[in-house]
């Protein structure tokens, strides 16, 4: 009973003395911005295991869902800046200023790993009378107010990319809102919707079986996943402006977290996303490594937030002028 | 030949059956108290068993996941707070049964119907899964819709005395069940602005708060009343009984493995609508629902052991998750390196078999765990009050924390649990509240999605239903339910229309 | 338990209370978006609080109707000191959990309540208390890893270094 007192004891005082050279001396905690077998999630618990390995201690991982991840990242800012509370999040959080969801953004956080980032596919049923983008458009000018295209919340990848080719053309469709790629993806193999942008790893082995097609690839160069499918540059060079652009996945720390912590966690992070296992992984999944840190995370976040804010402005998805937050024109 | 070999993998390797053993028992106490969700089970194990073969990850969380779903009928039945959604409907009739000292007797009945459902689904799952994913990606936006309309029917037999008093229920949970931004728009509904209310209501928190705390502040009134004694020297049921109910169970079953196997609806649903199938079919029971009906408690622990199999269906044929479990077993597996997919099952045949052989054997244990540990588990009701109520309270709280590690569900969760309270004090039923925040976004979304897709009109929206049969079928389904059976109907218009028939 | 057929104190204010909800919720529900079309995020919750409002005004009359039970009291029979107690205990409990911290509130909160319940004496129930609260520590916080609110109690720091007396 005494010694526990005195450890119990010699842990408060630690508590209060804590240096951080000794940083991590104690477990670690991960909020994930997205639920439990989402995409954000299954990377994140794919890689904690290997971080933890590298920095000897535990990463508990926690979801917290709402707000499209403003919650998540709301709480992560309001605990202590000592690298003891990671946000795990994908791009949303960008995207919060401009849609009036927060006014706490990626630039108020430190960038630990921009892990990966997705590439933006267009996929249609399989019966559809269109195979690429040309065909499509055409037929869709043909036949205005028949297509149905499927997205999910304002916002959301699938209503940037839409944003994107509706600056380049005139399009006029019936537009189905879904909650989640999932649901939509579903949607699409049963004929309630025909076309929708989506992430090419969360299509991409319903295209393998045949029960999609891919009509579009959202980036200037092709993909070795597509080999046959022509970027969407090829049809719309307008859209060079834009590209490449994706929806990622990172770690980060509040600002302010002491950099010995910043520095072990980035290290930690960046030889964890190495692991032959993980990139396998992401690969399969059809998402492609970034693992960057520091200035080249920071340019990599400001970017995407300048051409995803103006988007959604622009295009009338948000309505609060991205120039107001000081967010440059991209 | 193949087919069996990889169905016994995890019958021959100790390791294996141990696993699926172990599994199976975590996942009945897991299920078996509120707040700790099998979802949340099932993805801390994800972590858990990273380093592991992923044949033995799989036992371990196949097992979690029987037994899960099983487990939310013991508190439900014992305490009146179900474990898990999917309990709801066995708590209507599971918790007066305790309530005569026939706790024993209940959760034996509940165990046998379960694992009998529990292997309706796998039948199904082996023997038809190509053919029912296929049906199952045939609904409609608009085929939902009626699904959900034909669960609100439900409130009809879920109110009990005042019918009016169900609809207002029925009608705030449905409510309820729309606070947050919405997920097709974005836009905020009844948020006041205010950030923790975007994702809505938990669920939970309020099954946790109608059920759980309600439940307990109403024990208060009887705290010198002396506990009921638990008869358990029978728990296997009698064989008659087996042998009365065993159609009905069957038909919840296969209604069960149908939603199970629909994306987007699981056993929370299937076992409403298995409670309303019984209460509809069984003309003269021996003893009338809400009062400890046999009929009220083995027709949801049937559909909801059922869906399990069902969710595996669209799972493992299609790599579209069937329920929240099944989709965070897609996580799994990709972590573990295999493709859930269309695919999956020409690139890893041995992945199918595997995971049926899996589930039976975790529902042979569901059968040995369920059956053995009831007279420890009867106990629980004869503690004394003063010390079972503050534990109540105490999980009730913990619980709603665990579902989003939020103190807002707390807060809902005191919220409904005071206004359970009331509505029980002034004899509202709390059924149709629960069923309406579970029904509210399956029919409103997919209403708003019907409605669009026509772009707006509802003259094809209503000539398309008859284009298609299901949609016909699921129609003409809910206009003879409500005609039929009712209380709007052969209560209240029936009457005054013959009445007013008669005068004039 | 009185018969069905009579009014307990109460119900009367009860079911005006939900009329007043149900206007409240209706209205809006109202501003959502208005009667603009019929697949707009407003038209189900409409439609809702419609059901509510109506079954509310409908309860509200069938209950003003009902003959009022005698020798019932609202502090005694509807809501006695003791669940009122309770009650406020549970409140009282949610609010100090995020500052005070898991450990120290539950803590407070089983003696106090089992305490006024079960009336033992205070060892017992200190006992008592302290058993469930480490059960329910292990089974959702080391277990289930859900990170409880630490408050006060640097319970992170107590954790590892337990961890480092275990290797």
């Amino acid at each position: 009973m005494k010694k526990t007192v005195l450890t119990l004891l010699t842990a408060l005082s630690l508590s209060s003395t804590a240096s951080f050279a000794a940083y991590p001396d104690k477990d670690i905690q991960g909020i994930i911005q997205w639920g439990a077998g989402g995409s954000t999630d299954t990377v994140m618990r794919s890689i904690a295991p290997h971080v933890e390995k590298l920095l000897g201690t535990d990463i508990i991982l926690t979801n917290k869902t709402g707000g499209v991840g403003a919650i998540a990242t709301k709480y992560v800012y309001a605990k202590r800046a000592d690298g003891y509370t990671l946000l795990m999040g994908a791009e949303n959080p960008q995207m919060y200023k401009v849609l009036g969801l927060g006014k706490i953004d990626y630039s108020d956080m430190i960038p630990i790993d921009i892990l990966a980032r997705g590439t933006p596919i267009i996929v249609a049923n399989s019966n559809a009378p269109y195979n690429n983008m040309e065909e499509f458009l055409d037929y869709l000018h043909n036949h205005p107010d028949q297509v149905k295209i499927g997205s999910t919340g304002k916002g959301g990848m699938t209503s940037l990319v839409l944003a994107m080719l509706k600056s380049q053309t005139k399009m006029n469709y019936i537009s189905i809102p879904y909650n989640g790629d999932g649901p939509a993806l579903t949607a699409i193999q049963s004929g309630a919707i025909d076309v929708m942008p989506a992430v090419l790893g969360a299509a991409i082995e319903q295209v393998k079986a045949g029960r999609m097609k891919v009509i579009g690839l959202i980036d200037n160069e092709p993909n070795k996943l597509l080999p046959n499918i022509k970027p969407v540059t090829d049809t719309l060079p307008g859209m060079k402006k834009y590209l490449p652009w994706g929806p990622f996945f990172g770690v980060f720390v509040k600002k302010g977290t002491p950099k010995v912590a910043v520095e072990k966690l980035q290290t930690a992070f960046h030889k964890a996303a190495l692991n032959p296992d993980f990139i396998k992984l992401m690969d399969k999944r059809g998402y492609s490594i970034l693992n960057i840190s520091g200035k080249k995370a920071r340019n990599f976040l400001d970017s995407y937030r300048s051409t995803s804010s103006w988007l959604a402005y622009e295009g009338g998805v948000a309505k609060i002028s991205p120039a107001k937050f000081g967010i440059p024109k991209p | 030949m193949d087919a069996l070999s990889y169905f016994a993998t995890s019958w021959v390797s100790p390791e294996l059956f141990g696993l699926t053993a172990l599994g199976t028992f975590l996942g009945i106490y897991i299920g078996a108290i509120p707040g700790l969700s099998v979802t949340m089970a099932v993805s801390i194990l994800i972590s858990f068993t990273f380093s592991w073969d992923v044949n033995n990850a799989l036992c371990l969380m196949v097992g979690v996941y029987m037994g899960g779903v099983y487990g939310g009928s013991r508190t439900a039945i014992l305490l009146n707070i179900p474990g898990a959604p999917s309990a709801i409907a066995t708590a209507l009739d599971g918790y007066p049964l305790a309530q005569k000292g026939l706790a024993g007797e209940a959760i034996g009945l509940s165990t046998v119907m379960s694992v009998i459902g529990g292997f309706v689904g796998i039948i199904v799952l082996a023997l038809a899964a190509p053919t029912v994913s296929k049906f199952a990606i045939t609904f409609q936006p608009r085929d939902y819709m009626m699904l959900g309309i034909l669960g609100i029917t439900l409130v009809g037999s879920l109110s009990g005395g005042s019918l009016a008093k169900g609809i207002f229920a029925g009608a705030l949970g449905l409510l309820v069940g729309t606070v947050g931004l919405d997920p097709m728009t974005a836009q905020e509904r009844f948020t006041f602005g205010d950030v923790n209310l975007w994702n809505g209501i938990n669920p939970v928190a309020v099954m946790i708060g109608m059920f759980g705390v309600g439940e307990a502040l109403h024990q208060l009134h009887y705290m010198d009343k002396t506990v009921v004694k638990q008869k358990i020297n029978r728990i296997l049921p009698k064989l008659s009984d087996l042998k009365k109910y065993l159609p009905l169970s069957l038909q919840s079953s296969l209604l069960g493995v149908i939603i199970g196997a629909l994306p987007g609806t699981g056993g929370d649903i299937a076992a409403l609508m298995a409670y309303d199938h019984a209460k509809r079919i069984t003309k003269n029971p021996k003893v009338p629902f809400g009062e400890g009906a046999k009929e009220g408690l083995i027709a949801p622990e049937s559909a909801n052991n059922a869906a399990v199999g069902g969710a595996y269906i669209p799972m493992l044929t299609l790599g579209i998750p069937g329920d929240a479990v099944t989709a965070v077993f897609i996580g799994a597996l990709f972590i573990h390196g295999l493709n859930p997919g269309p695919l999956l099952l020409t690139e890893q045949p041995h992945m199918f078999w595997f995971t049926v052989g899996n589930l039976t054997l975790s529902n042979i244990f569901v059968l040995i765990f369920g059956l053995t540990g009831i007279k420890i588990f009867s106990k629980i009701v004869e503690c004394p009050k003063g010390i079972l109520i503050p534990i109540i309270f105490l999980l009730s709280i913990v619980g709603s924390y665990a579902i989003n590690n939020s103190i807002v569900d707390i807060w809902w969760m005191l919220a409904f649990g005071i206004l359970g309270y009331f509505m029980r004090l002034y004899r509202f039923p709390v059924g149709p509240v629960i069923l309406g925040v579970i029904l509210s976004s399956l029919t409103d979304q997919n209403w708003r999605r019907a409605i669009l897709s026509e772009r707006g009109d509802l003259g094809p929206f209503f000539a398309h239903i008859f284009t298609s049969p299901l949609s016909t079928v699921l129609f003409l389904a809910i206009v003879w339910i409500f005609f039929t059976q009712t209380p709007i109907w052969t209560k209240m218009l029936k009457p005054r229309l013959f009445r007013k028939k008669s005068s004039t | 338990m009185s018969s069905p057929s009579l009014r307990k104190p109460g119900e009367v204010v009860f079911s005006l209370l939900l009329v007043v909800f149900s206007l409240f919720v209706f209205w809006q529900a109202y501003k959502i978006a208005g009667f603009s079309s019929m697949s707009s995020a407003g038209a189900f919750p409409m439609a809702a609080s419609f059901a509510m409002l109506l079954s509310s005004c409908f309860i509200f009359v069938k209950t003003l109707r009902t003959p009022k039970a005698q020798g019932m009291r609202f502090f005694y029979h509807c809501l006695p000191p003791v669940v009122a107690f309770i009650m406020a205990i549970i409140l009282i409990y949610a609010v100090l959990l995020n500052s005070v911290g898991f450990t120290l509130t539950s803590f407070a909160f089983l003696f106090i309540c089992i305490q006024t319940l079960h009336r033992r004496s205070p060892f017992y129930t200190f006992a008592l208390s302290l058993i469930t609260l480490i059960v329910v520590y292990i089974v959702f916080r080391l277990i289930f890893q859900v990170v409880l609110p630490e408050g006060i109690v640097p319970e992170d720091r107590v954790i590892a270094v337990i961890k480092s007396l275990w290797s």
